[in-house]
This record gives C-alpha cells, sequence and structure tokens, in this order.
C-alpha cells in the first residue's frame, strides 16, 4: 500500500482547498457581541438617553457620546452640569466593548465598572446612586421593567448592567477594511491598501491591532519624543494618564491605546483634543511615537486606510 | 432515690438518641458537590494560568500579531479570581483560614502577573514597532549608497538576528559598533535620517534587553508554587474533611451500641419490676425488635436476658437456648459454626481471647456470612451483644482482593485516581509503559504524562463524561517519564461508593503506538486513495482488477462491481493502434513505469483523453510483480481549453472567420499543393467601401453586426473547400483553390461585388457598402505565398483609386510602381534633413484691380536625381507614410517665418497653406499653430488655411472641433478643390468656412464647356448666399479671367496671373507689377 501512495505523489498533485478569509494580518474584522439579552439592550437603551442620571435631569450619556455622528462630542472637553467643562476628551462609546477598560487611563475594567464614573463626576453628571435610584424609583414603569428583567429588580449594579449591555451592541461592522480582510479584494482601492501597508512598514500596528485597532494595551504618549515638552501647554492632572490608577512612575504619561475604527470621524484626536485633523494626529504620531517627520504623501494615504476602518451602525448616520 | 436515678438514666438516653441523630445527619452532609466545583474552580485557574504563560511566550517571541487573545485570558483570569473569592461559592472563607491564605496568595501572584502582562504588551509593541519600521527607513536610507550605509543595512541585519537569537555578547558587539556608526555620522549628509535609524536601533537593544528582563521576571513568579501550596492545603483541608466524616461514622456506630446498651438497661429495669411495668416492656421489646442489628443482652452473670429476632435469624442453630443461658454457653454453641478473627487484620481469635478484644471483632460464619460483632460492657456488668451482618461488603473487599490481583497482572496498565484525579495507584504494566515508578506515580496527576497535544476542550469533555458517571473511551497521546511519546487507547470510568456517589476513577490503558501507526498510514494510504482527484485502478499480477477508487467511478461512470476481475482492455476506446499498447506494456514491464496520453472510453461509450501512468508494485522478497496501479486524471477539460486556445489564436472572435495567421497558414499549404499538382489559385483581397463611415455613424455594435453579415454572405460567394478569412478591420481575403481558368476569379470578384452592393439592413435602416477587390493568380503572378498577399493589396488599392464597387487584377507593372514608390519614400524621409524641400508662393489677385491679394504657398521637392517633384506624387505618399506630419509642420514654420520676414521689411501680403486631412490631430493643432505664431509674431488674420471637401463630409465634431481651434486663432478657412467631391450647402453652413476655391479642372473649361460654365455659375451663386468669397484656381487665359470677373468672382489664381515661384522671385514679380509698397 505504501508502493501505491508513493506512486500517487509520483505522478499526480492532489488539489488543496484555498480558504478565503485574510490570515496573519494584525487586524482582524469586529464582530458582533455574542448572547446579548434583547430586554436589556433595550432598556439600557433608553437608561442611555435618560437625564435623570444627571443631578439637575439635563444630561444623559448621549449627551457627550452622541450615536449618530462618532459615538462622542462634538467638543474638545465635553460640558457637564452647569457648564461644567471636562478635563479630557471624551471617548467614542461605539466598539467600547472590546476595548480591554474604559477610560485613557484604564481606570474601569468593564463597562459595568464605567458607568458609574460619571455619574459620580462632579463635573460630569454629579449625581449618586441614592438620588438616580430615588428619581428612578418614582417611574412605576420602569421599575416594572427591572423587576421584569432582573431578579432584584431596579438596582445600581443592574442599571450599569443594562447600559453595558446596550453599549454591547454599539459594535460597527462591515467596513471596507473588513470585507477586504474577509476575502472582498475590491473592497479597498490602491490607495486604501498603500495605507495599510505603510500603516504596518511605519510600525503603527504594532499598537494599533486586534479588532478595535487598539484599545487592548497601555503604551506611552511619547515613546521617543517628548509629547508633553513640546506640546506648549502646562501639565495637568489627566495628562499623567495610568499613573493616576497605579501611583507607579513607570506608568507616568501611560494611556490606553485608542481604538482607531471610528478615528475618522472624530472631531478631536488624543485625550487633550488637541489635534483636529486626521492627517495632523498621524503626523504627531509620527514624530512622537517613531521620532520621525512621516511624508505628506504617506500621511494621506495612511488616512485613506484609516478611513476604511469606519463600520456602520444603524444608530449612525453616515 | 430510684426515681432519681431513672431520671439521670432518661436524659441520658435522650442524650445518646440526640448524638447518633446528630452524627447521623452530620455524616450525611459530606459535600461532594461542593469540592467537584471547587476542584473544577482551581483547575481552571492552572489551565488558565498556563495559557497567560504561552500567551506571554508568543508576545515575546513576536508571534502574536495582536492582543485580543491576550486580553481574553487576562478577562477570563480576572473573572474567575473574582469568582474564586466570592463567599456565594462557598469556597473563600467556608473552609479554613490556611485556604483562604493559600488562594489570596495564588491570586496575589497572578495579579502581578497580570501586572507584568500590561509591561510586557508594551515593551513587546515598541520593540515590534521598531522591527516593522527599521526597515522602511533602511529602504529609504538605500538609495543614498556609500560605505557608510552599507555598514548600517549590515549592523541592522546583526540586529535582526540578534532578535531571533539573542546573546549579551552579539547585544554587546552590536552596542559597540552603533557607537562607532553614530560618531562617524556625525558630518553625513543623511544625518537626520541615519539619526533616527540609530534612536530605533538603540531603542530595541534597550527594549529588547528589558523585554527579556520582564519575560524572566514573569517566568519566575511562583504561581506553579502557589497553586500546588493552594491545592495542597485545600487537599489537606478536603482530607480532613473526610477523615472527620470517617470518625463519625465511628462515633455512631458507638452511639449506637451505647444507646442499645441503654435500651437494654431499661429492659433489664423493666424486667425487674415486670409487675408495674410490663406494658413498659413489652414497648420496649418491640423497639429491640424492631432494630435493623442483632441484639442480645446478658446481665451480670452472664445470663441472657434480651435478644431479638434478628439474633435468631444470625444465629438460627441457637434456637434450642433459652432465656438464661450464658454467653459462654452460646459461644460454645457457635463453635461448630463460627470461627472469629480481628477487624481489618484477619487474624482468627480464640474463643477464649473474645473477652479481651476491645470494641469489636469480625465473626466468620460457615455458610459464608460476616458480623461485625461488638460485646460491650454495660453498667451493672452484663454484656449488650450487637452484630450487623457485613457479608455484602466482605464480600466486596474480597472480590475487590481478587480484582487487585488481576490489576497486579494485567496486560493493560491500570491507573485509579480519587475524584481529584491524585494517583492513588497504578500497575505494573503501568510503571513498565510510563517508566514512572508506582511510588513516583502516586500522588500525582496523570496530567505528567501529558504531551501536550491534547485539546483543553477535549480534556473538559472527558472529566465532564466522567465526572457525569459515564464511561470515556479515547486515545491519549502520552509522554513517558524519558520523553518519548507513545499512544495509548484509554477507557476512564467512575468508581461507585456503596452509595453510589463516585469516589474514584479507574483508566485502563492500553499501549496503541505500534497499532496505532499502521493505522495512521493505512488511513492515510485509504484517504488518499478514496479522495484523489485521479483515478485510480489497481490490478493483478495477471492484469485483472482489483480495485478502483471513487475518482475511477467518477471518470469513467463504471461501478467497482462492474468492472472488478475485469482486463482493464474494456476501457480501450480502439482509437490506438495494436502497437501503441504493446510498446507500454514492454516498458512497464521492462522499467516499471509508464506515462503518457491514452484515450478510454466511458461507461457511457463517450471517448474521453487521459493522462495515465502505470506503475508496477513488486514483492519485496521475491521481486515477482504483484500489482499494477494505474493513475490517471481526466484531461478532457485541458483538451477543450487548449482547442479553445488554438481558436483564439487562429480565428477571428467576432466573424468566427479564419484569422491572418491561419490563413496564411492555408495559402503556404494551398501553394504547396497547388506546386505539387501544378493547380491554379487565386487570392482575392476584399475591401468594403464606405464600412469606416457606417461604423462612425452607427456606432460599433451595429459595425460588427454588419461584419457579421458581411463574412455570412462571403462564404455564400465561395465553395466549401475555398477559404473565407478577416484579416482585420473591413478587410477580407478569399483563397480560391482548383480554378480551372483565370478568369473563374473575375467571376467570384463579381458575386462578391453583387452580394457587397445588396443592401445591409441595420439598426432599422438599408445601407449599401460595395466592396474594392484586388486579385492575384498563383503561379501566374508569383509562386510566393508572402508575395501574393502584397500583390493582391497592391491590386486592391488600385481598384479602390479606380472607383468603387471594381475588382483589379494584378500586374507586373504594378509592382513596378509599388517599388518605385518605396524607394520615393524613402527618399522623402529625407528630404526636410537634406534641405529638398522648397517652397513656391502663386499671387491671388483681385479680379477687379488685378491687384496682389494674398498668395498660396506650394510645396516642390527638389530631388537630387528625379529633378522637381510634383506635390500631386510625393504628398499622397507623405500622408501614406505619416510623413505628413514632419511636412506640414515644415511648411507652416516656413510660411510664419516668411511672413515676418516680410512684414519686417515692410511687405504686407496674406499667405494661404495647404492641410490635409491626416494631418487632424496629430502634432498640427491649434495649440501648436499657436505657438508657432507666437513664436514668429506672426497673427493669426495673415494666414489661411486650406482644406478640402473630404475633410468635411466626415462631419464629425472633432473635425468642427480642430477647425474652430484654428478659427479662434484668426486664421482662414478655405475649401480647395471645390467642386469635385460631395458638395453640400449644409457642411458650408456647419463650418467655419471663409473662402471656396473652385478646382481649376471647372475653371479649365471656362467659357465654353456648359457644363462648366453651369457649375461654375452654381459655385459663385452659392458662394453669394453663403456670403463666402471664391476664388478661381487654374486662370490661364483672358478670356476665362474676364469670363470669372464677369460673373462676380472676386480672386484669381492662375498662371494668367502667375506661377508659383520662389520668394525671390515673387518680390521680383511684385516690383514688377508695381504692386508693391515699398517704405
Amino acid at each position: 500500500m505504501f508502493c501505491l501512495v508513493a506512486s500517487l505523489f509520483l505522478v499526480g498533485t492532489l488539489s488543496a482547498s484555498a480558504g478565503t478569509g485574510r490570515t496573519g494580518e494584525p487586524v482582524i474584522p469586529l464582530k458582533p457581541y455574542k448572547n446579548l439579552d434583547p430586554r436589556k439592550v433595550a432598556l439600557g437603551d433608553r437608561l442611555y438617553h435618560d437625564v435623570r442620571l444627571s443631578r439637575d435631569n439635563t444630561i444623559s450619556c448621549a449627551s457627550c457620546h452622541d450615536l449618530a455622528t462618532n459615538g462622542s462630542d462634538s467638543r474638545p472637553s465635553s460640558i457637564g452640569i452647569n457648564d461644567a467643562v471636562g478635563p479630557i476628551k471624551a471617548p467614542t462609546v461605539y466598539n467600547a466593548a472590546y476595548n480591554f477598560a474604559q477610560f485613557w487611563d484604564g481606570r474601569a475594567a468593564t463597562l459595568e465598572e464605567q458607568v458609574s464614573g460619571p455619574i459620580h463626576n462632579p463635573i460630569e453628571m454629579s449625581s449618586d446612586w441614592e438620588q438616580v435610584l430615588g428619581k428612578l424609583r418614582k417611574d412605576l414603569e420602569l421599575v416594572e421593567l427591572f423587576n421584569d428583567i432582573y431578579p432584584d429588580g431596579l438596582t445600581p449594579d443592574n442599571i450599569a448592567s443594562a447600559i453595558a449591555d446596550f453599549e454591547r451592541s454599539l459594535v460597527t461592522l462591515d467596513s471596507p477594511f473588513d470585507n477586504w480582510l474577509k476575502g472582498d479584494d475590491s473592497a479597498l482601492n490602491e490607495q486604501e491598501l498603500r495605507g495599510y501597508n505603510l500603516f504596518k512598514s511605519y510600525g503603527c500596528s504594532s499598537c494599533h491591532q486586534g479588532q478595535n485597532v487598539g484599545g487592548n494595551l497601555f503604551a506611552s504618549m511619547g515613546a521617543i519624543g517628548d509629547y508633553f515638552g513640546h506640546r506648549g501647554k502646562e501639565i495637568v492632572e489627566v495628562d499623567l494618564g495610568r499613573f493616576n490608577v497605579t501611583g507607579e512612575e513607570i506608568d507616568r504619561y501611560f494611556f490606553k491605546v485608542p481604538s482607531l475604527r471610528l478615528a475618522a470621524l472624530q472631531k478631536f484626536y488624543f485625550h487633550d483634543a488637541s489635534q483636529t485633523r486626521l492627517e495632523d494626529a498621524i503626523r504627531v504620531m509620527g514624530r512622537y511615537q517613531l521620532g520621525r517627520e512621516i511624508p505628506d504623501d504617506d500621511i494621506s494615504a495612511i488616512a485613506v486606510f484609516i478611513r476604511s476602518l469606519v463600520g456602520r451602525h444603524p444608530r449612525m448616520k453616515p | 432515690m430510684k426515681r432519681r436515678y431513672w431520671q439521670r438514666k432518661r436524659h441520658l438516653l435522650i442524650a445518646a438518641v440526640a448524638v447518633t441523630i446528630g452524627l447521623f445527619l452530620v455524616t450525611r452532609s459530606t459535600n461532594i458537590e461542593q469540592h467537584t466545583l471547587h476542584s473544577r474552580m482551581l483547575l481552571q485557574m492552572k489551565e488558565l494560568d498556563a495559557r497567560l504563560d504561552r500567551d506571554v511566550l508568543q508576545v515575546t517571541s513576536f508571534i502574536l500579531r495582536h492582543y485580543d487573545s491576550l486580553v481574553e485570558t487576562a478577562d477570563d483570569i480576572r473573572h474567575l479570581s473574582k469568582t474564586l473569592r466570592d463567599p456565594k461559592y462557598g469556597f473563600y472563607t467556608y473552609t479554613e483560614p490556611a485556604v483562604d491564605q493559600a488562594i489570596d496568595k495564588y491570586l496575589d501572584v497572578l495579579e502581578q502577573k497580570l501586572m507584568l502582562l500590561e509591561r510586557i504588551k508594551f515593551r513587546a509593541s515598541v520593540l515590534r514597532n521598531g522591527l516593522q519600521y527599521l526597515p522602511t527607513v533602511a529602504e529609504e536610507l538605500h538609495k543614498s549608497d556609500g560605505k557608510l550605509e552599507d555598514q548600517v543595512v549590515d549592523l541592522l541585519n546583526r540586529l535582526y538576528r540578534y532578535n531571533l537569537f539573542r546573546s549579551t555578547e552579539e547585544g554587546r558587539q552590536i552596542e559597540g559598533e552603533l557607537k562607532k556608526l553614530e560618531a562617524d555620522s556625525l558630518n553625513h549628509p543623511y544625518k537626520q535620517l541615519l539619526g533616527n535609524i540609530f534612536l530605533h536601533m538603540q531603542a530595541n537593544l534597550r527594549e529588547r534587553t528589558a523585554l527579556a528582563q520582564l519575560k524572566d521576571l514573569f517566568l519566575a513568579m511562583p504561581a506553579a508554587q502557589r497553586y500546588t501550596e493552594l491545592t495542597s492545603a485545600y487537599g489537606a483541608f478536603h482530607a480532613n474533611n473526610m477523615r472527620r466524616a470517617e470518625w463519625m461514622s465511628v462515633g455512631l456506630m458507638v452511639s449506637t451500641v451505647l444507646l442499645l446498651s441503654l435500651l437494654g438497661w431499661l429492659l433489664r429495669y423493666l424486667d425487674a419490676s415486670r409487675e408495674e411495668a410490663q406494658s413498659s416492656w413489652d414497648r420496649l421489646s418491640d423497639a429491640v425488635e424492631s432494630v435493623n442489628e442483632a441484639f442480645a443482652l446478658f446481665d451480670a452473670n452472664g445470663k441472657l436476658v434480651l435478644f431479638n429476632r434478628k439474633w435468631q435469624e444470625f444465629y438460627p442453630w441457637l434456637d434450642a437456648l433459652a432465656p438464661g443461658s450464658t454467653l459462654l454457653e452460646m459461644r460454645k454453641a457457635n463453635a461448630d459454626h463460627v470461627r472469629y478473627e480481628e477487624p481489618e487484620k484477619s487474624v482468627p481469635i480464640d474463643v477464649a481471647d473474645l473477652d479481651h478484644v476491645e470494641e469489636s471483632y469480625i465473626e466468620q460464619l460457615g455458610d459464608g456470612r460476616w458480623y461485625l460483632a461488638s460485646d460491650a460492657d454495660t453498667s451493672e456488668g452484663g454484656k449488650a451483644c450487637v452484630r450487623v451482618d457485613i457479608t455484602e461488603s466482605k464480600q466486596i473487599e474480597l472480590d475487590l482482593r481478587k480484582l487487585g490481583r488481576a490489576l497486579e497482572q494485567s496486560p493493560a496498565s491500570v491507573v485509579i485516581t480519587d475524584t481529584n484525579g491524585v494517583i492513588e495507584y497504578v500497575n505494573p504494566k503501568f510503571e513498565e509503559i510510563s517508566g514512572y515508578s508506582s511510588d513516583e506515580a502516586i500522588g500525582q496527576n496523570p496530567r505528567i504524562l501529558k504531551s501536550g497535544d491534547k485539546r483543553p476542550e477535549e480534556y473538559k469533555d472527558l472529566w465532564d463524561t466522567i465526572s457525569s458517571g459515564k464511561e470515556w473511551r479515547g486515545v491519549f497521546h502520552n509522554k513517558r517519564k524519558d520523553g518519548s511519546i507513545y499512544w495509548e487507547a484509554a477507557s476512564i470510568s467512575g468508581l461507585r461508593g456503596e452509595d453510589g456517589e463516585i469516589t474514584h476513577y479507574i483508566a485502563v490503558k492500553e499501549d496503541i503506538t505500534a497499532r496505532k501507526r499502521a493505522e495512521d498510514q493505512l488511513r492515510m494510504n485509504a484517504t488518499v486513495f478514496d479522495t484523489a482527484s485521479e483515478g485510480i485502478l489497481v490490478t493483478d499480477a495477471n492484469n485483472r482488477i482489483k480495485t478502483v477508487n471513487p475518482a475511477f467511478t467518477r471518470i469513467t461512470g463504471y461501478e467497482p462491481e462492474d468492472i472488478i476481475g475485469q482486463d482493464p482492455k474494456i476501457l480501450s476506446s480502439g482509437r490506438h493502434e495494436p502497437h501503441f499498447y504493446r510498446q507500454m506494456w514492454r516498458q512497464i514491464n521492462s522499467q516499471g513505469y509508464w506515462s503518457g496520453e491514452v484515450w478510454n472510453r466511458r461507461k457511457d461509450g463517450s471517448v474521453y483523453p487521459e493522462w495515465l501512468s502505470v506503475v508496477v508494485i513488486r514483492d519485496d522478497k521475491t521481486d515477482e510483480i504483484k500489482e499494477y496501479v494505474a493513475v490517471f486524471s481526466d484531461i478532457s477539460q485541458r483538451k477543450q481549453d487548449e482547442e479553445q486556445i488554438r481558436r483564439q489564436a487562429n480565428y477571428d472572435a467576432l466573424t468566427g472567420l479564419p484569422n491572418r495567421s491561419l490563413f496564411f497558414d492555408r495559402l503556404n499549404q494551398a501553394v504547396i499543393s497547388a506546386r505539387r499538382e501544378n493547380g491554379l489559385l487565386a487570392l482575392l483581397f476584399v475591401d468594403l467601401d464606405r464600412f469606416k463611415a457606417v461604423n462612425d455613424t452607427f456606432g460599433h455594435v451595429l459595425g460588427d453586426e454588419m461584419l457579421q453579415e458581411v463574412a455570412e454572405r462571403l462564404k455564400l460567394c465561395v465553395r466549401d473547400s475555398d477559404t473565407v478569412a478577416r484579416l482585420g478591420g473591413d478587410e477580407f481575403v478569399v483563397l480560391a483553390h482548383d480554378m480551372g481558368e483565370v478568369n473563374d476569379a473575375a467571376l467570384v470578384a463579381e458575386k462578391i461585388i453583387d452580394q457587397m452592393s445588396r443592401s445591409f439592413s441595420v439598426g432599422g435602416r438599408e445601407i449599401a457598402l460595395g466592396a474594392s477587390i484586388g486579385i492575384t493568380i498563383y503561379p501566374e503572378d508569383t509562386d510566393d505565398a508572402e508575395e501574393m498577399m502584397r500583390n493582391a493589396d497592391m491590386a486592391m488599392y488600385r481598384a479602390k483609386e479606380g472607383g468603387r464597387n471594381r475588382y483589379q487584377f494584378f500586374t507586373v507593372g504594378m509592382q513596378e510602381q509599388v517599388r518605385e514608390r518605396l524607394e520615393l519614400e524613402q527618399d522623402l524621409r529625407h528630404a526636410i534633413d537634406r534641405d529638398e524641400l522648397r517652397l513656391y508662393y502663386q499671387p491671388i489677385v483681385d479680379s477687379r484691380s488685378g491687384t496682389l491679394q494674398s498668395v498660396e504657398a506650394l510645396l516642390r521637392w527638389d530631388h537630387p536625381k528625379r529633378g522637381l517633384v510634383s506635390p500631386e506624387t510625393f504628398i499622397p505618399l507623405a500622408e501614406d507614410s505619416g510623413l505628413i506630419i514632419a511636412i506640414g509642420s515644415y511648411v507652416m514654420e516656413e510660411v510664419c517665418y516668411q511672413l515676418r520676414e516680410w512684414r519686417r521689411d515692410g511687405i504686407d501680403i496674406n499667405v494661404s497653406v495647404n492641410v490635409s486631412s491626416r494631418q487632424l490631430g496629430r502634432e498640427f493643432s491649434p495649440w501648436i499653430v499657436s505657438g508657432m505664431l507666437k513664436e514668429y509674431g506672426v497673427r493669426g488674420e495673415w494666414l489661411t488655411l486650406e482644406i478640402t471637401e473630404g475633410l468635411l463630409m466626415d462631419d464629425s465634431p472633432e473635425v468642427l472641433k480642430w477647425l474652430n481651434g484654428f478659427k479662434e486663432l484668426g486664421l482662414g478657412l478655405s475649401i480647395d478643390d471645390f467642386g469635385t467631391g460631395f458638395s453640400s450647402l449644409s457642411y458650408l453652413k456647419r463650418f467655419p468656412v471663409d473662402v471656396l476655391k473652385i478646382d481649376r479642372s471647372f475653371v479649365h473649361g471656362l467659357p465654353n464647356d456648359v457644363g462648366d460654365v453651369s457649375l461654375v455659375e452654381a459655385i459663385l451663386a452659392m458662394g453669394k448666399s453663403l456670403n463666402l468669397k471664391v476664388v478661381a484656381e487654374g486662370v490661364e487665359t483672358k478670356q476665362q479671367s474676364q469670363f470669372l470677373r464677369k460673373r462676380g468672382c472676386d480672386l484669381l489664381q492662375g498662371f494668367y496671373f502667375g506661377k508659383p515661384m520662389r520668394e525671390s522671385e515673387l518680390m521680383a514679380w511684385m516690383k514688377k507689377q508695381g504692386k508693391v509698397s515699398s517704405r
């Protein structure tokens, strides 16, 4: 029998089937979040837009994370109640489910933990659970809804759980780039492909990788250059980044690498909202993470590639 | 007094009952489920920890392209940590402080590992960034090559090697080199770029070391140790738990005895006061009866006081014993039936020693039953005897002992673990196979055998199966103590205790490495055989088919049952001669193999080509032929593809007619066979008239349809044996074989012209085409195929020149002309360089005043040998060869130069220049002309372009745009040779024309030729109505001049006024005429 096999390989080649999608790329396609309870998502949706979560009933989650545009704010710093100005740029809520930690400094490990942050922040919603529960308990219909879904009804944990589950449904799918990853050669044009190759060869993809093209590690702002020294603006508390969480010197100026999925739609870039154009943001990255000026041609190609990362979501108006 | 005593006893009784019940309950509550859950959580944690280690190794060796999987592992660990510490799961705070501490310590280590992980992630990404980026920047550097750059690239290469195979020495060397290079580069033009490279290289070295340290730190984290501590703490707790449960059981026994003693005492007490408490006695007696154990009570005198029915059942031969008989008597009576021994040790006890036995002993009965006996002293000095039938468990113990021996001698390896998977027993076979001694194995987890190629899900499946009480069967790929790998088929199942709970797992395993190898080989062979896309056929030494594969059936249509036992001959198509097969067999038998293309026949009768390879299989020992293996693939598709390609290469895709290359092939063949057979061939070149116009007007789609129709009609005009081909565009060619006489060719040509003149229905319109045909005859004109093509082509052009819808035989004269034309064309190519072209200017005068209005620039060629060559001869040549472009530019530039010179001298003359339609859209564009005008400072108004009617007839937007471009520059437009073509008022209106020039042929007949007169009059009327100036050319006589002036023709040109002349002559002429106003 062995002779037979040998003779087979002698005379013929056996056909091998070719797989479709692309493998070995640092970026992988976004997938919808699995096993979400639609009732919780609907409830979370409601709470996301509920201004009663703020002390003076003026602000909801949606106030600073507008779903129709980019899941973020159109202002460099968000405005809380009584026109208080926040110290940091609001990150997008889209695809936040796939970030490994929440907030720029990663101080919340889960979306649930994140929820109570803005509610308590004096310059955001400036409220507390006691107050929020007091207001919501009067809404009998809402209480009923909680009772239907959660055995223990309306509690802070369950409010957070519903909002977090709603946020898990905010995944942008079907981007040209993901379609290309899945094997559709026509999904990207030459310029976008060139941009992607530059993105890899400049090493951008060493931090901006995975399905969120970032959002899965902490890295230093200014790995090569002195970003904060050159910024020409006083260093404030939020600039210390992860240091504020761990208190360790080694974490000074470390931030969660942001996802680039919706970068193209943002009005402001970086935690300090210091840039307003994607191209400029890429230039700054080249300067401080790579130590060089990236030529304009390459910058615009990379920008074109980053635009191809934008997927779709029913809530997001194109 | 008595009453108080009784009361005290009652309290004791109640307490004994309570203790018994309590013990019973506690014993019952050994919590197996909790234990399973906890074990599972710990196992899971261990697995996640291992996954983390693996991921970190992947990150540090850059295998992981993104961190998503890492994040998932970290999340899982955090989640499980939380669960472990969550009191909800009854683990943390529910066991004992030592376990809690161990959990804390373990989770702390994991937390530290996760923290290190974050650092590792960042360092690895910085490193990876550099590794990805350095080649990019090195490439930039590459643009400038020099010594330093080479050194940098060399160093880069070393750096990459260093990243792959890190050694401190290499790192130090690279660092030193780097410093040197940095110093060298200070004055280098690419200092900045180099600086960036050095920066990244240094960062790499630094980060590589940092990452390595982090990795070492990470791997040195004592997670495994903490885990072991945790499991042993937990194991100790669990063992303690179990021991406690055991003690409880013993306690239960003791308390039962105590309870029964009390009952006995009570009976005795009641017996003593029978009169007052007969009823109480009865009740107690009933109670004793209802006890499951055999019970007998002897008083202090050793006399039997009480026994229950069970006692009688246990010792049926004691029936005769009446109450009052003593324990000693009873034991004597038992002597024939009972053997006594110590529990657990199986040491016989002499009857005499029975009273000295503490607690309990075993009674072995002759009929095989076993009792656990306890003769306890009562407080009154009597004895309470309790017997429990333990035959069943004793039997099990015996069986187990037997089984134990079987296990010891079993040819299979056997492992028994507790429910945590900790090995409690291994048999000698296990020691032999695995290389671990039983001492080494016991207390370990079977995981020590793991080779690592089973996925965690498979282990989970195994665990789920056996923990749910089912048997798991499967194969392990295990590792011996010495590291070698072997295959084991295993059956693992739970061993249940008496309560039905699983207490142990037993694995029975067989080393199947050899079998597995053989199986794998067989399976692979079978898979290849079954899934190969090639048909496979195996015959025996007598060439009878033994087996075929599915692909064979698919290709040939024969099912195995149709064909097994047959000679493969039934597949043959009959397309090959017998010697083909003889040859094949000769090679097979002499060289052992054969391959080639064979036509075979399917079951359905269809014939197909296959690529067949036959191999001879010989016996390893005797070298006799055992079988033949034929492997073949159906190459029908390949054949079809080849045919398709052949067609594409040889046939015209539009009409399906042979193309130029196939036609030429056939022509060659025809010439060869005609030469052999003295045949007569005719080659007809067919060119469609007016096809270009149709194509432009109706578009390519309808044009293509028309060409298809033409092809069909052409085929109607010839015999089947003749060849019709399409050479391209609207050129077709016909090869007529075996003609009787030359005139037959003319008949074919006439037929073709007739067919082509009939109207074609295209796009809902009827259109007539017509054809011009050139004919050449073999062997009359030539006997060379290539020359025939040239001849027919030439003749076709001649036919076209002679007017449409004509055919023309080739003549030798034509050939002469062609040769001459070719020579002339060669010379014309050099005419500009050699300055042989001359511009002549012919005056155009006002018909009334006779004053000079403008001149027409005319080109002459002063050929070194032929003298002056007329434009009628060389202009068509220039047009055909494309030289017209260069010549046109030359003329335009010369004229501009001349205009500048004249103006400089104060001479105001306008010049008209002839432009060929072939110059359209090429180098001669308004844009180019505008440049020339600017260069020479010439105004557009000084120039008029003369074009022919033919150009306007094309009536295309392109032409209109071209002409308008010139108009915008201020140039005038004049229609040359007006009246010779298809004059149409409509196009004159549409185009920006200023002047009409009446062709000299009409002027020639003036004033006598009636036809010419009426034509000239018509043109003049037309010019007037369109407000165009009219120039009459070729005015040679006074009469012509007068006639034209009278008819209102504004401008005249001709020999009568002045012939074309060189610039100097023109000046002289003007001076003579006195028409020049010199400054």
